[in-house]
């Protein structure tokens, strides 16, 4: 009886151990699905188009960490984000198909956010305690006769804690997704104070609500 | 046989009092009087904009959780809810670090409607993290005759957690005073075939002490 459960005890040993090799070189599929809470931020009182590419429509980062996994975020739910910063931010906005649209002419301006980088980093590389998200976005205002009024770039980054989800490999997906969250929130956060900071924006807004 | 198994229970209680000891200490500065009405709730934030050090999101909660409960008790709304009620102000990037910044966001009447409807009156800031240092000694585990696994050895750490909590008060615009919680204790591993932790249960000695502290000095 006593062997039996020696040799139980080994098995279980030997779980574990295999569980922590594998973990080391564990994937993660993560897709993100949040959105942003109602924003407390005042009205720029004027029309917009928003206008997304299918890059950034459609955007799914995946990369190969070699010895640390395959990696895939799912970034799609982003329009939404956007799509809820916008319609706090102006008067009313207008999804349109591209830039020279018709609907885009009818409008104070076209918005065309679109994303240039994408990077992450998971304990194991940076041998600190965080997963992190980095996004780079670039924003580009038109006019409604498809001039471009200003272009100017956002950065966004989001972290989460190992320490919060236990440090167990089996807590990487959840640990990168909260980071992936932060960094739209933050991205959010960024476009909505940083939009009518930018002075040639800021000068064009005036302009026009005079007229 | 009865006797011998009195002996081993005593032992392990013995050991358990023994490293179950934690120091902590308490500390306060108080700048102005604090009051807090039955309408009116606090939130317990931690600072996120660090790359490192950054405060641990479990003593965030197990402090809000310790002060909303028991004797004296304060309604203490989530860190989360405030957020997500206040966003984009509060984001780890937006937060304001000073209370120049908060006068600056609360005097739009966007943010100072909203703070007013939810009820909060006092933030607190919570500053620190709790971290291991002094590792020492070996374990090993092996098979022994018979197919028996065993671990030999002896494993100690130091723990040591140290966090401030800022009362910042929104409606005047003031810091009314700091709370800090110091805990420090030794945590062992020996092993005579079982291993035994004893483990310091440090963070959650301060958070219990912080959140006491903090209804004592925000309650009063």
């Amino acid at each position: 009886m006593e062997r039996r459960q020696a040799n139980l005890l080994l098995v279980l040993i030997c779980v574990v151990n295999i569980h922590w090799v594998a973990g080391c070189s564990s994937d993660a599929s993560v897709t993100i699905t949040t959105n942003i809470p109602n924003p407390l931020i005042e009205q720029v009182p004027i029309n917009v188009a928003i206008y997304y590419n299918d890059t950034m429509s459609q955007y799914v980062h995946s990369e190969d960490l070699g010895s640390y996994g395959n990696h895939t975020i799912d970034l799609r739910s982003q329009i939404s984000v956007f799509n809820r910063i916008f319609d706090a931010m102006f008067k009313s906005i207008t999804p349109v198909d591209s830039i020279d649209s018709a609907q885009g002419r009818s409008a104070d301006a076209i918005l065309a956010p679109s994303i240039e980088k994408f990077q992450f980093a998971i304990p194991e590389q940076t041998r600190k305690d965080f997963y992190e998200v980095w996004i780079q976005y670039r924003f580009e205002l038109y006019g409604a006769d498809g001039s471009l009024i200003h272009s100017w770039p956002v950065t966004a980054y989001g972290k989460a804690n190992r320490l919060n989800y236990g440090g167990l490999q089996s807590e990487k997906s959840p640990a990168l997704r909260e980071a992936a969250t932060w960094a739209l929130r933050d991205a959010a956060a960024s476009i909505a104070f940083s939009f009518a900071r930018q002075d040639v924006v800021r000068e064009w807004i005036q302009q026009r609500v005079a007229s | 046989m009865m006797t011998k198994r009195i002996h081993i229970a005593f032992v392990l209680i013995a050991m358990h009092w023994l490293t179950g000891c934690v120091n902590t200490t308490i500390q306060e500065v108080r700048e102005a009087s604090t009051s807090l009405n039955s309408k009116e709730s606090i939130v317990i934030l931690s600072r996120k904009h660090k790359t490192s050090g950054e405060t641990e999101d479990d003593f965030v909660g197990c402090v809000s959780n310790k002060t909303s409960g028991g004797e004296g008790a304060l309604s203490v709304m989530s860190e989360r809810d405030f957020m997500d009620e206040l966003f984009p102000w509060f984001e780890p990037r937006t937060a304001p670090l000073n209370m120049r910044e908060l006068t600056y966001v609360i005097s739009r009447p966007l943010i100072s409607e909203k703070i007013q409807a939810i009820g909060v009156r006092y933030l607190v800031w919570v500053e620190g993290t709790t971290e291991r240092s002094e590792e020492s000694g070996a374990l090993q585990c092996t098979v022994v005759s018979g197919g028996i696994p065993a671990c030999f050895g002896f494993l100690s750490w130091e723990s040591g957690s140290d966090y401030e909590a800022s009362v910042w008060d929104i409606n005047r615009g003031i810091t009314v005073g700091k709370v800090s919680s110091e805990a420090s204790g030794t945590s062992i591993v020996p092993a005579l075939v079982v291993p035994i932790p004893f483990i310091a249960r440090v963070q959650n000695q301060a958070c219990i002490s912080l959140a006491e502290q903090l209804k004592t000095f925000i309650g009063t």
